[in-house]
């Protein structure tokens, strides 16, 4: 549903080439946000952390702590690209070192 | 919640938030010559994107919001960094409010085998959890530490510096577990 916002008068989409007017509306790409494994934060900090910040049960959160730990990065998100730069965002605001990416990227 | 601290460790602490507070308080990247400087520090620079930090500490506490597009990390820099860096330098400068008004520190008569008591609150609570995270990792970085390399550390002789600051990295890793497994313990 991006493409509508082209009819408002926000200056940045008035730059837009026309052609995305007339194009089909792609299904919105999902973006996943993957939090990367590193030497210095405590594996019960990034625990909370996913508790704290998603509200995610202490299961959840541990085994993507783990996940983390063992395979080098998770998944620990996924929603629209606004989203996903909240959740690093966030992240970061936490210490944590994640990035986003589109879902079908993920090696 | 209540946290006890000996008067010198409380200092280390003060000494230790009040350099990573000058630390992310700094702006990015200063362009050259006193100008740009103060066009910069009146928000009248033409371009006041934040480069990516050369430090790696730096670049540890803003990390790249994307890999392999950098475009889209710089971007993301821009719209993300100023705030981040204002976030936490706001908890850093919490942390040292809360040891300011501690009770017991009274310069006149301070004795460092004294212990010092730290009342937090949530809010409080929150800002050292993330501020002990900074610290360890601006050190960590520092340092060089790696995964199981605790070894590596202890074998060095007693006079090395770096030693010593693997061993305030240490400590400062024991105080954030105690108070992770202390707010742990409050979520439902």
């Amino acid at each position: 549903m991006r493409h509508l916002r082209i009819v408002t008068t926000a200056p940045v989409e008035i730059e837009r080439p026309e052609v995305e007017e007339t194009e089909a509306p792609a299904p919105e790409t999902p973006w996943v946000t993957v939090v990367w494994n590193d030497p210095v934060n405590l594996m019960s900090y990034v625990t909370y952390v996913f508790q704290a910040y998603f509200a995610y049960p202490k299961p959840k959160a541990e085994r993507l702590m783990l996940d983390v730990h063992e395979k080098g990065k998770a998944v620990v998100s996924e929603g629209s690209r606004e989203e996903m730069e909240r959740d690093v965002e966030a992240m970061h605001s936490y210490g944590l070192w994640a990035t986003l990416q589109k879902a079908g990227d993920l090696g | 919640m209540t946290a006890s601290f000996h008067t010198a460790e409380v200092e280390l602490l003060r000494s230790l938030v009040g350099q990573l507070l000058e630390l992310v308080r700094d702006t990015p990247e200063q362009k050259e010559g006193d100008d740009d400087g103060w066009a910069a520090a009146l928000g009248l620079a033409d371009d006041d994107t934040p480069k990516r930090p050369t430090d790696p500490v730096v670049l540890r506490l803003f990390p790249d919001g994307y890999q392999g597009d950098d475009e889209a990390a710089s971007d993301f820099r821009r719209f993300t960094e100023r705030g981040l860096r204002e976030a936490k330098a706001g908890m850093a400068a919490t942390v040292l409010a809360s040891l300011a008004t501690a009770e017991g520190v009274d310069p006149g008569e301070r004795k460092s085998r004294e212990k010092t008591r730290v009342e937090l609150n949530a809010e409080e609570a929150d800002a050292w959890l993330r501020t002990l995270t900074d610290l360890r990792l601006a050190l960590g970085t520092r340092l060089g530490v790696s995964e199981d390399d605790e070894d590596q550390w202890l074998s060095l002789p007693e006079d090395d510096p770096r030693r010593h600051i693997h061993d305030v990295y240490d400590w400062l890793g024991w105080l954030q577990e105690t108070l992770v497994r202390t707010l742990s313990a409050g979520l439902p």
